[in-house]
C-alpha cells in the first residue's frame, strides 16, 4: 500500500491528538504476521507512526465506537467503505454522537484473503475476499476528513481516490450483480439436502459469538444469549439453540447488516453467515424496494418505519 | 521399532474401529475436527485440525442429572455415563498436554482435599489415545516454548511417529500396548531398525521463562488496558483452546416439574461469566477479562499446578478476530516495566 497514504493518516492523526480535538484515533496497525493488520488505539502523538493501512486492514472499527457509547470522550476513527456504513448504521440507531466522533474516509483498493494464505512465511499473491469482489460502496458514503484524494461518494461502483485505476483493475466490486448468486445457490438446493447443510453448520456452531461481537449492527445493550434466565434459549451450544441463534441474529440485523462481511471472517467454524445476511437482505429488496444499511443518514427503513403506502407483496 | 505403512493406515482404522468408537481428525480448510471413524472417511494428519479433540473428553454440553417434581418430592436420576473404550487416533503433543492440564484440574482434586470430576474421570478413563508426532511446525505453532516436545508425549498410550513411507509405532501403555498387539495380529507392523525423528527447529519462538514470577506483581499493569482495548470480548480464543476448561452449570426446564441439569462451556470471555445475582460483575470490562485470561494460563494455573495453561498450538493466535496473539502478550508482559 503506498506510503504517502500512510504518511497522510499519521499527520492527520497527529494533528489531531495535538489539538486535542478527540483523545483516541482508532486505526490499524501491522499486526503479529505479514498478513495480518489488526486494530490499533492510539492516545499519544509520539504513537502515531504505529497507524498503518494495507491490504490486510479488513478490521470494520466502528464497532469500536460502541465502547465510547457512555462517554463524552472524542474519537476518531478511519474507515473504509463498508466500515463508513457501520457508522451511518450506529448513528441512525442512536448508539453514537455524530458531534462525538470524527470519521476519516480512506480509499480501498479490495482486501486481500488471508485464508488463501499458503506459506505463512511467504507472501504470494492472493486474491480479494469475497465481500470486496461484491462491493459497491468502495468510497467512504460518510466522513468528517478525508485522506488519500478520495471523496464521499454513495456512487456505486466507482472508486475513488489515489488507487482507484487500481482497485478497478483489482476487480473491486466486479461481481457487485452477483452477490446474491452464493446465497441463491445455497437456496436453491433440495430441501432436504438444505436442511442438511444448515444442521451441519448449527451443529458446529460454537456459540463464541463472534459474529454478533464484531457486527456494528449487533448493537443492543443486552442481548437474550447472554441471558438464559428468562429460559428464551439455553447457553448451552445444542444444534437445536445455535439454528435459533444463526438465525435471531440474521433476522435481527435485517435492515441493518452493512455487508462488511465481518461475520463470515470471523467465524472459526466456518459456517457462511453472510449468506444468511444476504437472504434476508434479498428477501427486503424484493418486498420493499430497493434498499441498502448505511448509505445515508437520513433513510426511511423499510421494515422499523411503517409506512401505509407500502403494500408488502406476497 | 515397530513400523505401520501408511498404505496400511486405514486397515488399522478398521481395525481400531471394530475394536472401540474411533475418533480421528478431519475435514477441510474451512473446518476441521476429530469426527467419530467409520469406512471411508478421509482422515487428515497434514496438519492439525482446527477444533481439538476437548470434547471428546470434555464436552460441549452435557446431562448431569434430570430431576422431576412430584408435590414435596423431588425425583433425581443419574444420567447414565457410556463406559465403553473410545480410541482417539492422531493426538498431537499440544493437545495431549493440554489433556494433562484438564487431567490436573479434574482429576487431582482428591488429594487437594476435593471431589474429582465424575463425569470427566468416565471420559478419561476410557479413553485410549494415540498420539502422532509433528515434524514441522504449522504458521503458528510455539509449542516448544512451552515447553511441549511436539515429536513425542510421554502421556499417549499408543505413539505413532512420521517416518515418511511409515509410522513408526511405540506403546507407553497397557492399554497402548493392546491397540499395537491388534495391528500385529492381523499383520500390519513390521520390525525396522529406525531412529526416532526429530522435529525441525519451530519459527515461532517466545520465551517464556519466569513469566509467571513478574505477572505476580503486574495485575495493575496498564499493559492490559492496552491489551483489552482491541479485544472484542467474543468466545473464539477459549473455545478453540485446548487446555480452557470453563464451564457454567444450567437447568434445561422441560415443563414446570421436569427437567435435567445441564453442563456447559462458558467462558470467560463474556459479561454472564462473572455476573453475580444481584447484578455486580467484578470483571466489569475488556480489560478485566483479558487480564484473568492471560493470569489464567500463565499465573495461576502454573502456580497452582506446575505448568502452563497454554500448550503453544497457536489456535487462537491463528483464529482471534483482532490478533491479540498470546505470544505478543508474552513479549510485552517481558519487556514491561514494574513501577516499585
Amino acid at each position: 500500500m503506498n506510503q504517502p497514504l500512510i504518511i497522510e493518516m499519521r499527520t492527520i492523526a497527529q494533528k489531531l491528538l495535538a489539538a486535542r480535538t478527540v483523545g483516541t484515533i482508532i486505526g490499524w496497525e501491522k499486526g503479529s504476521r505479514w498478513y495480518l493488520t489488526p486494530p490499533a488505539f492510539i492516545h499519544n502523538e509520539d504513537q502515531v507512526d504505529r497507524l498503518y493501512f494495507d491490504r490486510f486492514a479488513v478490521n470494520n472499527l466502528a464497532k469500536y465506537l460502541l465502547d465510547y457509547r457512555d462517554s463524552d470522550e472524542k474519537v476518531a476513527v478511519f474507515v473504509k467503505g463498508c466500515d463508513s456504513r457501520g457508522i451511518i448504521r450506529l448513528i441512525q440507531d442512536n448508539q453514537v454522537k455524530k458531534e462525538n466522533i470524527i470519521v476519516i474516509g480512506l480509499p480501498c483498493a479490495g482486501m486481500y484473503d488471508r485464508a488463501k494464505v499458503e506459506d505463512p512465511e511467504n507472501p504470494h499473491d492472493l486474491p480479494l475476499l469475497n465481500k470486496c469482489l461484491e462491493c459497491r460502496y468502495p468510497n467512504p458514503v460518510y466522513a468528517d476528513r478525508l485522506v488519500g484524494e478520495v471523496s464521499v461518494s454513495s456512487e456505486s461502483g466507482r472508486p475513488t481516490g489515489t488507487y482507484s485505476g487500481f482497485a478497478t483493475a483489482q476487480s473491486v466490486g466486479s461481481r457487485a450483480d452477483r452477490r446474491f448468486e452464493a446465497v441463491d445457490t445455497l437456496n436453491n438446493l433440495p430441501s432436504g439436502q438444505k436442511a442438511l447443510l444448515w444442521q451441519t453448520y448449527a451443529e458446529r456452531c460454537l456459540r463464541c459469538y463472534a459474529c454478533r461481537n464484531i457486527c456494528p449492527a449487533c448493537n443492543c445493550a443486552g442481548c437474550i444469549f447472554d441471558s438464559d434466565r428468562k429460559q428464551w434459549t439455553t447457553k448451552a451450544a445444542l444444534q437445536s439453540a445455535n439454528s435459533f441463534f444463526l438465525v435471531t441474529r440474521a433476522m435481527h440485523v435485517a435492515e441493518r447488516c452493512v455487508e462488511c462481511g465481518e461475520c463470515e471472517r470471523v467465524c472459526p467454524a466456518g459456517i457462511p453467515v453472510m449468506s444468511l445476511n444476504r437472504l434476508v437482505s434479498k428477501e427486503i429488496n424484493r418486498l420493499c424496494g430497493a434498499y441498502d444499511a448505511g448509505i445515508e443518514l437520513k433513510s426511511s427503513f423499510p421494515l422499523s418505519h411503517f409506512n401505509l403506502a407500502v403494500k408488502v407483496g406476497s | 521399532m515397530k513400523t505401520l505403512n501408511k498404505i496400511s493406515l486405514n486397515s488399522a482404522l478398521e481395525i481400531f474401529a471394530s475394536y472401540a468408537p474411533l475418533y480421528v481428525p478431519a475435514g477441510n480448510e474451512t473446518f476441521s475436527g476429530f469426527v467419530r471413524y467409520s469406512t471411508g472417511l478421509e482422515v487428515r494428519l497434514d496438519k492439525n485440525t482446527k477444533l481439538g479433540p476437548k470434547s471428546l473428553l470434555f464436552p460441549r454440553v452435557e446431562n448431569l442429572y434430570s430431576y422431576s417434581n412430584h408435590g414435596k418430592d423431588t425425583e433425581i436420576s443419574p444420567v447414565p455415563k457410556e463406559i465403553e473404550p473410545t480410541i482417539i487416533f492422531g493426538v498431537r503433543s499440544c493437545d495431549l498436554q493440554a489433556i494433562v492440564c484438564l487431567d490436573d484440574v479434574f482429576l487431582s482434586q482428591t488429594s487437594r482435599g476435593g471431589i474429582n470430576d465424575y463425569n470427566y474421570r468416565i471420559r478419561r478413563g476410557n479413553a485410549i489415545i494415540v498420539a502422532l508426532g509433528c515434524l514441522e511446525a504449522d504458521g503458528d505453532c510455539f509449542c516448544q516454548s512451552m515447553g511441549v516436545d511436539p515429536s513425542e508425549h510421554e502421556q499417549a498410550d499408543l505413539q505413532l511417529f512420521d517416518l515418511g513411507e511409515s509410522f513408526g509405532v511405540e506403546s507407553h501403555t497397557a492399554k497402548g500396548l493392546n491397540l499395537s498387539r491388534l495391528l500385529e495380529n492381523s499383520g500390519l507392523l513390521a520390525e525396522k531398525k529406525v531412529a526416532k525423528p526429530r522435529p525441525a527447529s519451530f519459527a515461532l519462538t517466545v520465551d517464556a521463562q519466569g513469566i509467571t514470577h513478574k505477572l505476580q506483581k503486574m495485575f495493575d499493569h496498564s499493559l492490559w488496558d492496552e491489551l483489552g482495548a482491541k479485544c472484542l470480548n467474543c468466545g473464539v480464543c477459549t473455545y478453540v483452546c485446548p487446555a480452557c476448561h470453563c464451564f457454567d452449570i444450567s437447568v434445561c426446564a422441560k415443563d414446570g416439574c421436569n427437567g435435567s441439569t445441564i453442563r456447559h462451556w462458558d467462558s470467560c470471555m463474556f459479561s454472564q461469566y462473572t455476573e453475580m445475582a444481584g447484578g455486580h460483575n467484578p470483571r466489569p470490562g475488556k480489560k478485566e477479562k483479558v487480564r484473568q485470561r492471560f493470569l489464567h494460563k500463565l499465573r495461576y494455573f502454573p502456580e497452582r499446578y506446575g505448568k502452563f495453561l497454554c500448550t503453544g498450538c497457536g489456535r487462537c493466535v491463528a483464529l482471534c478476530p483482532v490478533n491479540l496473539d498470546i505470544t505478543e502478550v508474552i513479549r510485552r508482559v517481558k519487556e514491561a516495566e514494574i513501577d516499585g
